[in-house]
């Protein structure tokens, strides 16, 4: 490496032909194997995945497999259920991502204040996060079955429900059961990585602004949020892309049902995918929905930078 | 601007006692510096002051009005923070303005205000700079037109110096002082640093171990420290402090160091016979020279020559003895000299009790 930084200034380098490109080829070797690695395990998959789209691949059909350009795409257009399904992923993903936010920062700054016993208190809150989602699907598929669950009985108590029903059976309300099983299941991320950021913000401004004359109101928005905000941006779009990419509690507690009420696009391509063994269509849909988390993620990246630019 | 009266003010975290029982009163626009060594209580007392901690017995009153029971808000003080605790995502303009725009104070008071204050510290170009690009001297002046521009009844320091270099820490003391020239305000000021506290106050409050050891101005603390902790607290090099025996039976008091010197005393002491008793004498008093009458014999070990003067290290009767001399040259390493103690430079503590007694 020396060598040939060394040689460069000096008119036409002498050496021989094979000896400079050992020495030009040398960066590019060190890092190859890496390379090699990273092209093979994301790259090969990602590439072979995005040709599915513009191919008719059918599992059971073993004539398929030939391009058929754009016709994926058109079809999906005038698809119902996969306009149903975008509305659907708004409705579950924007939900699911405020309720988890507020009860989570709420959750943290409880948690931020000494008590006895906040040890217990924190690793109690922070449980859910390590129950299979699965398994917490399952959890709640039961307590909202009214023949094995209390829900529905205290709902009808309460006068919220005029027959103690299944909550998931119910057209216009069955997207809230996989709502609330995810708000349960995914607070302990909002608290704990806000915690963590509430904990890092030195306890003498909230001293100084006490003494500046700060109610704990107006402590909380010129101190807390500040400091919270790029936490805040950061947070909310990784759990938005995970959320609207998170199919389980819905395959597991609904499956989409009933009448696609509650088929999410994640889980409209997995139906597509591994239902009707649709390869192509659902790797069309797929794309879409890159797509558009990409477009999303790049503005929250944006907002990002120019919260921590005025800092 | 208001006076402070603390009575018997006391801290305690569970078990752990902090303050036992302070008194002391501060007259309006007095400047008071509690000085003492880490752990002694003294922040703990500015900020029970500011309101920061409870208080767990006893009475402050700020302006006559007992303050136990309010929010800082409510106690209308400024303080200054040893980290300076400035807010990274507001200005220095936002920094100074933030307790006034939660009072809701008009704008063009707000400017006048702020641009008064800066032009006092020199801010005025950095007024659009957040904290993070400013130096550390720079931060703390923002922290103290942040504390003037609301025209507070008191202002309290907690250490507000100690994160500064020491070029910038005595630069910074003399603005301190001249601020306070300035505005007059009462102020109390927390500082391990006795130089600080020398400098910059009218009145000194010496604490250790919870207990305010002795309250005076600058010079009667260094010139008659009420006890062994003050007298070895105050001044550097330190005070020379040898423990010695009080003799007085023929008339003439003195006291012996052992190894058959005695050092004779202006006058009795108030203690009998044979007391243990500290003899101290601050290293400049300290006479050193050839041959000095009731002087005694010592051996040079180390010289420390520090440009403005020399400290010289000596050993006599098995003790070591420092002294200071503006004058260069006076002795090298090994050399033999006498070494004398004026009479009238002896403080005297008793051993037992630490007080002073002469």
């Amino acid at each position: 490496m020396t060598e040939a930084v060394n040689a460069a200034p000096y008119g036409r380098d002498r050496r021989p032909f094979l000896r400079r490109l050992a020495s030009a080829s040398e960066p590019y070797l060190y890092s190859a194997p890496a390379l090699i690695l990273i092209v093979t395990v994301m790259l090969v998959p990602l590439v072979i995945g995005i040709s599915y789209a513009f191919r008719d691949m059918t599992l059971l059909d073993p004539f398929s497999g030939g391009f058929i350009g754009l016709d994926h795409f058109r079809a999906l257009a005038k698809d119902k259920t996969f306009w149903q399904a975008l509305k659907n992923t708004v409705y579950w993903t924007g939900y699911s991502v405020a309720l988890q936010f507020c009860f989570g920062l709420i959750l943290a700054l409880l948690l931020d204040k000494p008590f006895r016993g906040r040890g217990l208190a924190q690793a109690l809150c922070f449980l859910p996060w390590a129950v299979p989602s699965f398994l917490s699907g399952l959890n709640w598929a039961m307590l909202f079955n009214p023949i094995v669950g209390p829900i529905p009985h205290w709902l009808y108590g309460l006068g919220l429900m005029s027959a103690p029903d299944n909550l998931l059976s119910s057209p216009d309300h069955a997207m809230w059961g996989p709502i609330i099983a995810n708000v349960w299941w995914g607070i302990p991320f909002f608290a704990i990585t806000l915690l963590a950021a509430l904990q890092s913000i030195p306890r003498d401004l909230y001293e100084a602004a006490a003494i500046d004359g700060a109610t704990p109101f107006q402590r909380f928005r010129s101190i807390t949020l500040p400091f919270l905000a790029p936490t805040i941006a950061i947070t909310v779009m990784l759990r938005t892309v995970w959320i609207a990419n998170f199919a389980d509690l819905i395959v597991v507690m609904t499956n989409g049902g009933p009448a696609d009420r509650t088929q999410i696009v994640a889980s409209y391509i997995f139906t597509q995918a591994f239902r009707r063994l649709d390869f192509g269509y659902a790797s069309a849909i797929a794309m879409v929905l890159l797509a558009l988390l990409l477009v999303y993620s790049m503005l929250i990246v944006l907002l990002r930078q120019t919260l921590l630019r005025e800092r | 601007m208001a006076s402070i009266d603390i009575t018997d003010v006391r801290k305690a975290y569970g078990a752990v006692k902090i303050l036992h029982g302070v008194d002391l009163t501060i007259q309006d626009g007095e400047f008071v510096v509690l000085v003492g060594p880490s752990g002694c209580g003294k922040s703990t007392l500015l900020r029970m002051i500011a309101g920061l901690e409870d208080i767990s017995a006893g009475e402050i009153k700020i302006g006559g009005k007992r303050v136990n029971e309010l929010d800082p808000k409510d106690r209308d003080i400024a303080m200054v923070f040893q980290s300076y605790a400035l807010y990274p995502h507001m200005t220095v303009a936002g920094n100074m303005s933030y307790s006034l725009r939660l009072r809701k104070t008009a704008k063009e008071k707000i400017a006048a205000a702020i641009s008064g204050a800066a032009e006092k510290l020199s801010l005025t170009p950095l007024m659009e700079r957040r904290p993070k690009a400013l130096s550390g001297g720079q931060r703390q002046r923002v922290a103290m037109g942040r504390a003037i521009v609301r025209k507070p009844k008191a202002f309290l320091f907690d250490e507000p110096l100690s994160n500064l270099d020491a070029r910038l820490r005595e630069h910074m003391r003399g603005e301190i002082k001249k601020l306070h020239q300035d505005l007059g305000a009462t102020s109390i000021y927390v500082t391990h640093d006795q130089i600080e506290a020398m400098t910059l106050a009218d009145r000194i409050v010496a604490m250790n171990a919870g207990v305010v050891q002795q309250v005076g101005s600058p010079l009667d603390l260094y010139d008659r420290p009420a006890n062994l902790f003050v007298a070895g607290f105050m001044g550097s090099p330190a005070m020379n402090m040898f423990e010695g025996t009080y003799r007085a039976t023929d008339g003439a008091p003195r006291i012996e160091l052992g190894q058959g010197i005695s050092v004779p005393l202006a006058g009795p002491a108030p203690t009998a016979e044979g007391t243990k008793v500290t003899l101290g004498i601050r290293p400049e008093h300290v006479l050193v020279g050839r041959e000095l009458p009731g002087g005694f014999e010592a051996r040079i070990d180390l010289v420390e020559p520090t440009g403005f003067g020399t400290i010289l290290h000596a050993s006599a009767f098995g003790s070591d003895v420092k002294a200071f001399s503006l004058e260069r040259g006076l002795a090298e390493r090994g050399d033999t000299v006498h070494v004398a103690f004026p009479v009238e430079r002896i403080h005297v503590f008793d051993t037992a009790t630490g007080a002073r007694i002469g």
